[in-house]
């Protein structure tokens, strides 16, 4: 093994000290420079970068001190450059200057060049370390941003309307162990997740890319928020070591109901402001975070509300509320509503909240991953309501008339305690999805799917009236009810039949819902649906006008306890 | 030393607390201040009266605290969280999963 040659600088005004010092380290292999006094000395510093610098105290011009103080700052913490104190001034004092100012070590006269050759090999063994460290370090950083940028490709690139959710994320290392997803679903409700995993860095942030998976593949799928906290939780309970865990928010906001479907675990209290910042509700844990017990709680519960379509739901993880400032105070949940009511008066949420942050932390680095969510409750529903297709009528005449046989037929009948626990919806569109692949227009179906399920749930196997659903109060009411009759229910059915008939460049499913109910008077209520219009803010029919709206035809029959839809799709030239 | 352990071994009892701020820093003294003990049927007190701050990776050192406890047959009361303690815990809803008194 050959050594590598290195470069010593001395500072020392007396020329034989330096003579014998230069001697002794060349011995030790060293290339040695000469400094006389201290302003030289770091001239000369930053003229050759030495390896090693031996420094005097008493010197003219600048003294040892001053001198160190100035090369240290020079090389800052890029580069160890060991400094040696070499002195002839053996006080407490001396030594206690030498390392304030930034020495390394000293070495007080008289001392044998055995002493000497050893004070340089031992500097010289903890500098090689500290390069080590050094590059090591480098290299892992290196890996980390590559990976960092790979993993918020996955994870944020692909969140639904980015422009329209906002978000703070200020990660406290490279990794950030805090999630904001936002999608889509089939029925155009929107689903929003704040996650927070244990911790901060590499370690919290592996089980992003599983939960970011599971929360768009379901939610596509149309399941609700209950069963995709419930997934997580069970996903992460296998996947993650006992301490770590994930507090997380998730809100399904439904523009179309006018309503948010809410679920805490473990994250602070989640907001719903009005458009003018007013607190309107806050949703505070009822779950302990994801990950912990194998399977949700049996009371766990998503909380229902309703929403104006001005509001907004915030969600907020604890590095912003646990922030803290030089004196050690925390940011706090009144600091944090403050800055959020003001913010959101003056739309600009985001940048106030962020503004109050940095004025109260002055720079204290942060500890935690500070994050928000906040997303607004309109104009989710355009995209939904605007793709219906009807058959060419050329089509129409070619391929219909002779009431061709279904390409595949598919039927579900789901009975008595069945009802309260599968949703079908999700069942029917897997299947759909693997018979005819995936595609834009199936979301209408889904909508049209679910509507109708419901409808014949709720107002035939049930028999809840929607007069209930008049008035805001009431369709909590309505819900409340519901969940009642569910838990008591043991007998009724809905039968689910499908047909697909394909066309060149479309498709028409054929829809029939039947239900054990007692069936209503189809005309009474067709009339009265229709003195109503869509926008006039009725919070009932309104499924059903979504549905007819969608549907290429609709059809009531068997007094009602049954319905066959037509929905009709085509690929735009 | 912040992390004290205390067995009392004629009461069955093992007296866990943490003075100050318990957070991540601690994770080592934290495990090693019950890992050796492995008695069947003790009374693992977990005393927070003098944590002043806690964060989350302090929630999941608790998590494994219990799972040791619930290895060895034992039972964990958490005891006399100050306030600031007590919301984070409840934030993360760890009265359904454990005592806490």
């Amino acid at each position: 093994m050959f050594s590598i040659e290195r470069l010593a600088l001395i500072v020392d005004d007396s020329k034989t000290q330096c003579l014998v010092l230069s001697k002794l380290l060349e011995e030790e292999n060293y290339t040695v420079i000469v400094a006389n006094d201290g302003a030289s000395g770091v001239q000369k510093y930053i003229k050759h970068k030495p390896d090693l610098v031996l420094m005097d105290i008493n010197m003219p011009i600048m003294n040892g001190f001053e001198a160190a103080r100035q090369i240290k700052n020079l090389s800052g913490t890029n580069d160890l450059a060991p400094l040696i104190f070499i002195t002839s001034m053996n006080t407490d004092q001396a030594y206690i200057d030498s390392v304030d100012s930034g020495g390394d070590g000293i070495l007080v006269r008289p001392f044998s060049p055995a002493v000497f050759k050893a004070k340089i090999k031992s500097i010289q063994r903890i500098s090689n370390l500290y390069q080590q460290v050094k590059s090591l370090q480098q290299e892992q950083q290196q890996d980390a941003e590559l990976a960092e940028k790979m993993m918020s490709e996955v994870i944020e690139s692909r969140n639904y309307a980015l422009d329209r959710v906002q978000v703070i994320k200020k990660p406290a290392t490279i990794f950030s162990g805090d999630i904001q997803l936002t999608a889509l679903c089939p029925n155009g409700d929107i689903h929003v997740l704040l996650g927070d995993f244990t911790g901060h860095g590499l370690r919290s942030s592996i089980g992003a890319i599983p939960v970011t998976e599971t929360f768009r593949a379901m939610t596509k799928k149309g399941f609700s928020v209950i069963d995709i906290i419930a997934q997580l939780n069970k996903q992460l309970n296998q996947l993650l070591p006992a301490d770590l865990f994930f507090a997380a928010g998730i809100v399904c906001i439904s523009e179309h109901e006018k309503s948010a479907y809410i679920f805490n675990a473990g994250l602070p209290d989640g907001y719903l402001f009005n458009n003018k910042g007013k607190i309107k509700k806050q949703f505070e844990s009822t779950h302990p975070p994801l990950g912990i017990l194998p399977d949700l709680l049996p009371d766990a519960k998503v909380e229902l509300i309703n929403i104006d379509l001005s509001d907004h739901v915030v969600f907020i993880s604890d590095g912003i509320i646990e922030a803290r400032n030089e004196q050690g105070e925390l940011f706090g949940v009144e600091r944090f509503e403050h800055a959020a009511t003001e913010g959101i008066a003056e739309n600009n949420l985001v940048s106030n909240v962020e503004q109050y942050l940095a004025t109260f932390c002055r720079g204290v680095p942060q500890e935690d991953d500070i994050s928000l969510v906040a997303a607004p409750c309109n104009n989710w529903l355009k995209k939904v309501v605007s793709n219906r297709a009807s058959i060419p009528e050329e089509i129409y005449q070619e391929e219909f008339n002779d009431k061709s046989i279904p390409a595949w037929s598919w039927q579900l009948k789901l009975s008595g305690k069945l009802l309260k626990n599968v949703n079908p919806i999700p069942m029917i569109m897997n299947q759909i999805n693997d018979i005819e692949g995936a595609g834009e227009h199936w979301h209408s179906l889904y909508t049209i799917l679910t509507e109708l399920f419901v409808n014949s749930l709720d107002h035939g196997v049930l028999g809840l009236s929607s007069s209930l659903k008049q008035s805001a109060e009431g369709f909590s009411q309505f819900f409340h009810e519901k969940a009642h009759r569910l838990e008591k229910l043991d007998s009724g059915y809905v039968m689910i039949s499908l047909k697909y008939f394909p066309f060149t460049g479309g498709g028409r499913m054929e829809i029939n819902i039947k239900d054990s109910g007692k069936g209503f008077d189809i005309k009474q209520v067709m009339q009265k649906n229709q003195s109503k219009s869509m926008d006039s803010g009725a919070l009932s029919g309104r499924g059903i006008e979504l549905v007819k709206q969608l549907c290429d035809s609709l059809t009531f029959v068997e007094d009602g306890t049954s319905v066959i839809a037509n929905f009709v799709w085509q690929i735009n030239q | 030393m912040t992390v004290k352990s205390t067995v009392k071994t004629e009461e069955n009892k093992v007296i866990i607390s943490v003075d100050d701020r318990f957070d991540f820093s601690l994770h080592q003294q934290f495990r090693d201040s019950y890992s050796e003990i492995n008695n069947k049927g003790q009374e693992y007190i977990l005393d927070l009266s003098n944590t002043k701050y806690m964060d989350s990776s302090a929630l999941g050192m608790i998590l494994l605290l219990k799972d040791h406890v619930e290895m060895n047959a034992s039972t964990l009361t958490i005891s006399n969280p100050s306030d600031t303690v007590s919301k984070i815990l409840e934030i993360a809803q760890f009265h359904r999963l454990m005592t806490i008194k």
